[in-house]
């Protein structure tokens, strides 16, 4: 076996997932970055034992690894202390009259102010679907939740973006 | 522009760059392999001394005990 391909599979099949994980959970990607790598680490050191698994149980193996990590970071207090870093360098921006470019560049404000604002459960799940595109089945055995509680947990989430969005195209609706 | 237009938006701000990516395997793959545990093993004459002993035993439990008179 070629470890270094065989780890490029399992690194590039999960890694955008991993990170949507962490940044969901963090609010600020290169914290994410960090701890995805950890991740992946992990992954390196017991590549033996993950290639014997089937691809279900390898998603499985690495998010219950990256629960972990996320665990051990919260206890830490960088996830919370990154989260309002976050949350504090990137304000919601007034809505203004400007160009096409710039509308789209505040619609992505609005959202991801919008999406930070969400429960970390529904933050995580939606962050995770909209970076990597995962499926509800997916999610599921990455978050350890069943395919139901995905779906509740990102129609919720996704109403809130779409209210978000409503009031930055109307300011004058409540 | 849908609300999936604008959150693929604002997921495309968020992904990690390709860049960073592939620097980060690279460090990974750069860190050398702990070696394999190898688990402790019975010596081979250990297995021959137990068989023989246990099937000594087997065959001295099935003998007939002789009835005293």
């Amino acid at each position: 076996m070629d470890r270094e391909a065989e780890f490029r599979r399992l690194y590039e099949a999960h890694r955008a997932a991993v990170h949507a994980y962490f940044t969901g959970r963090t609010g600020d990607p290169q914290s994410a970055a960090d701890l995805m790598q950890d991740v992946f680490l992990r992954a390196w050191q017991h590549l033996e034992k993950l290639t014997d698994l089937p691809e279900d149980r390898q998603r499985a193996w690495i998010f219950t690894v990256a629960r972990n990590l996320s665990v051990d970071a919260h206890r830490r207090q960088h996830t919370q202390a990154g989260t309002e870093q976050a949350l504090a360098r990137e304000p919601a921006r007034p809505p203004q009259p400007a160009s096409t470019a710039v509308i789209a560049a505040e619609r992505v404000a609005v959202v991801g102010d919008a999406i930070r604002r969400l429960p970390e459960p529904q933050r995580v799940t939606l962050t995770m679907a909209a970076a990597d595109g995962m499926t509800s089945a997916e999610l599921a055995v990455a978050l350890g939740v069943p395919a139901g509680t995905v779906r509740y947990r990102l129609s919720l989430a996704r109403r809130a973006v779409a209210e978000a969005l409503d009031r930055y195209d109307d300011p004058t609706e409540k | 522009m849908s609300l999936d237009d604008d959150i693929a938006a604002w997921a495309a701000a968020i992904r990690l760059p390709e860049a960073e990516a592939a620097a980060i395997f690279q460090r990974i793959a750069g860190t050398p392999v702990p070696a394999p545990l190898v688990p402790p093993r019975l010596d081979p004459s250990w297995w021959r001394h137990f068989t023989a002993d246990f099937t000594a035993r087997m065959v001295a439990s099935t003998r007939p005990v002789r009835q005293e008179a």
